[in-house]
């Protein structure tokens, strides 16, 4: 395994997610190169297109970060989401991409350092999965490009 | 100037085209053919299919195009990213098509560089059809099965051999070192070809056709015939004359490209400001039928249609456009 | 002529001339023998031009969206189309009451490719007889039988009945094995991934983008599909491998939950591509996880339409 090979990853964060500041903040301005942020107003918002999207752009994981039910700002946008990215990533295994690359967390204010966590524990189990070689299909666009 | 090329010298024959330049032939896929190059003469399969279902007009307009490529601050046309080719066993219906494309893409004013370096390099070597489909009509379009018209070479198949109608310099080339044919064999080639054409069956006559079209602009017959159609684009995917595009500007790629496009999409008039000129299926269809048999008619003084049949084929709701035509000939306005 | 399609031409006739419907949409004798023509007829007269048989290739709900709004539409309709037409009105896209179904229990349609496949591009002739399909090319007769000639889609068909039609017309059929049904989807996950992927890599390497299977689709109607978005390109037209796939895995997954597997899609795609083991599967899925089928019911909800609090959390941490 090459070691110098660092995971791509695209985070779609849910701007309500009650992240404590000093998460947010780390979010904001001291995410690493390889992890790309995408900010949406709710994880209702997301769809398949977006996952899509950061997997052919060359995502090795996605991570999806919201607001626990009955905690959304919109009501019951994550709920929505829920069970379309359930789905998808179910039909993205079915068409050969490892199921562990695509995560969704949900995250309260009172979890200090949860999504630092959550961001390292996709990293690890990419790393044992190695480069995602399905559906990478466009120009990279995450990280340093090649 | 007629030579003979028996069928089992063909492969050998082949394979000294490959030595100059990339031969193009139906090679199979699946249930179908489709024109690819050439490794290896024994690819070839040139009667698996009746004819390929993705048109060879690709071969000269790629259905998608890089026209330049941006590279460090400079523009790179890719207009000469073409080297010698030969096309064998594409039809009369094919090669006649390219023909009124000519027209399109070589005006007088502008010649259309990617087209025109592609057919400058280009030596067609012509299958003639000596047992035409039921769903071909090319003799009802002013064409037939063994159309010469745009042909290098014209092979008429004798049986266990080809005649070989060489019709120009390009044809010489590939041609020459082959013995001549015999008065014999070329009279048989003769009688192959009047054959062919005699068994076609007339489903139109297009006597005529522009100015009826044209009389039947504002009818009901259109509202009627677009009902079926789904508005999809294998008609004028498939079609060898259809040469509608639509350029794009690939951000990503740093690539300027042509794409085919179909008017049988709504928003291929659909214009920026929300209005469209042919806004329902009604006006899509009726434009369809009157480019091909009105204003190609108009422009260039030939039908815009070879009879290939592909559209009459694989339309997936089987809307007839020999049926069309011969009901808008025979359509009375009460 | 069959006992039924005099009833279908006769039923048909009845509902123009008493004024229940302005228009009926069915299928009339095409010009190709393997096919035939939907046919859309507004005067009684005009009835007796109505066929039924396996020829049929297409899923006739798909017009409904084509039609004026407010045009009370009769409709022949096998098992897959009328659960189709109950999506589309479970969905608001035509009042239930300006339509009316004439239902008929399906024996399923019969695969022009694979009659070509064996007797070659230049059929002149076809007629079913009983359990066979006679094929007449300029070589002669050939003989099929029809349960070996049926579209993919219909040999593993669980609904050949129709559903919520005014009137059934034929005896009605046994429902399809369910466990017929799921083999391709269940036989496909068997494959390791890599080899999955090379197949759908493989068929979608054709496609010319033509759209024939969005347009021959029922449920597909929205007035701008998101492959025309430009901002930003999902899907771009260029034929790329990108594009292709991107168009393929959405176009699949926005029918989750809204596809009746009548094939419809394969059949109308020029390049033969194979794509119903997508939506099988998520059909499958539906049915797994929600209890959910399309068109069972005029009022269920389909999953994506629809949470609970109480949804699975099946990968959320």
């Amino acid at each position: 395994m090459n070691d110098t090979w660092t995971p791509r990853i695209v985070v779609f964060q849910c701007q309500y997610s009650l992240y404590c500041e000093a998460d947010q903040m780390w979010m904001d301005t001291q995410l690493p190169p390889h992890i790309k942020l995408i900010q949406v107003p709710c994880t209702g918002r997301i769809s398949p297109l977006f996952v899509l999207n950061a997997v052919q752009g060359g995502a090795d994981g996605v991570l999806i970060s919201g607001c626990q039910p009955e905690k959304c700002h919109f009501k019951e946008g994550n709920l929505g989401a829920r069970r379309q990215l359930d789905e998808f990533r179910r039909f993205l295994a079915y068409l050969g991409m490892e199921e562990e690359r695509m995560r969704f967390a949900w995250i309260d204010l009172s979890e200090r350092g949860r999504i630092q966590q959550e961001l390292a524990d996709l990293e690890e189990t990419i790393r044992a999965i190695g480069p995602n070689k399905r559906l990478v299909t466009r120009a990279i666009t995450i990280g340093e490009q090649p | 100037m007629y030579k003979i090329l028996s069928k089992a010298d063909l492969p050998r024959l082949i394979e000294k085209w490959m030595e100059q330049a990339t031969v193009y032939a139906p090679v199979r896929q699946g249930d179908f053919t489709k024109f690819e190059p050439l490794n290896d003469p024994a690819q070839a399969d040139l009667y698996y299919a009746a004819n390929t279902r993705y048109p060879p007009k690709a071969l000269f307009l790629p259905q998608s195009e890089v026209m330049f490529r941006a590279k460090n601050g400079e523009l790179e046309s890719t207009e000469d990213e073409v080297s010698s080719r030969v096309i064998l066993g594409i039809h009369s219906c094919d090669t006649r098509a390219l023909q009124l494309l000519d027209g399109v893409f070589l005006t007088g004013d502008y010649q259309d560089p990617y087209w025109a370096k592609k057919r400058e390099q280009t030596t067609l070597v012509v299958l003639g059809c000596a047992d035409p489909c039921e769903t071909c009509f090319c003799t009802s379009v002013g064409s037939g099965p063994f159309d010469k018209r745009g042909a290098d070479v014209m092979l008429i198949d004798v049986g266990d051999e080809y005649v070989a109608d060489v019709r120009n310099k390009k044809g010489q080339a590939l041609f020459d070192p082959l013995p001549d044919a015999s008065q014999e064999q070329v009279d048989t080639s003769r009688r192959v070809q009047a054959a062919a054409a005699a068994k076609m069956k007339k489903p139109f006559e297009s006597e005529g056709i522009k100015d009826k079209l044209y009389s039947l602009f504002d009818s009901d017959f259109w509202p009627k015939v677009q009902q079926s159609c789904l508005g999809c684009g294998v008609c004028t995917y498939l079609c060898p004359t259809c040469h509608c595009f639509d350029i794009v500007d690939e951000a990503q790629r740093s690539e300027r490209v042509r794409n085919w496009d179909t008017c049988m999409f709504r928003i291929y008039s659909q214009e920026a400001s929300g209005h469209n000129p042919r806004p329902t299926n009604t006006e899509r269809v009726r434009q369809r039928i009157m480019h091909k048999y009105a204003y190609f008619v108009e422009l260039y003084d030939e039908i815009g249609c070879t009879g290939c049949g592909r559209c009459v084929r694989y339309c997936p709701v089987d809307l007839d456009i020999r049926q069309i035509i011969r009901s808008a000939q025979a359509w009375e306005e009460s | 002529m069959s006992q039924l399609t005099l009833a279908i031409r006769q039923e048909a006739a009845r509902i123009l001339e008493e004024n229940i419907v302005d228009v009926v949409i069915g299928f009339e004798a095409g010009t190709l023998p393997l096919k035939a023509q939907p046919a859309f007829i507004t005067q009684k007269e005009e009835a007796e031009n109505l066929v039924h048989n396996g020829f049929c290739q297409n899923n006739l709900a798909s017009y409904l969206t084509r039609r004026p709004k407010e045009e009370r539409i009769g409709i022949i309709c096998r098992g897959c189309e009328s659960r189709a037409v109950r999506a589309l009105v479970l969905e608001y896209q035509h009042d239930r009451d300006k339509l009316y179904l004439i239902g008929i229990p399906c024996t399923g349609i019969i695969d022009w490719r694979k009659i070509e496949r064996e007797v070659g591009e230049n059929a002149l002739q076809a007629v079913e007889e009983g359990d066979e399909v006679i094929v007449t090319t300029r070589d002669g007769e050939h003989r099929f039988q029809r349960a070996d000639v049926l579209h993919d889609s219909c040999q593993r068909c669980l609904h050949p009945n129709p559903v919520g039609a005014d009137i059934v017309l034929g005896d009605p059929l046994p429902k399809g094995d369910p466990e017929r049904a799921w083999v391709p989807v269940l036989e496909f996950e068997t494959l390791p991934p890599e080899e999955r992927y090379a197949y759908f890599v493989q068929e979608t390497e054709r496609c010319i983008r033509c759209y024939a299977c969005r347009e021959a689709c029922p449920m597909c109607y929205c007035t701008e599909c998101f492959v025309d978005y430009t901002t930003p390109r999902w899907a771009e037209s260029m034929i790329t491998p990108s594009g292709t796939q991107a168009w393929h895995i959405i176009r699949a997954f926005h029918q989750t939950g809204r596809c009746v597997s009548c094939g419809a899609c394969e059949r109308a795609c020029p390049m033969d591509i194979k794509m119903t083991y997508l939506v099988d599967k998520l059909n499958y899925d539906m049915a797994q996880q929600y209890g959910f089928e399309v068109g069972a019911s005029d009022e269920a909800q389909p999953p994506f339409a629809a949470f609970t609090l109480d949804d699975k959390n099946r990968f959320v941490r």
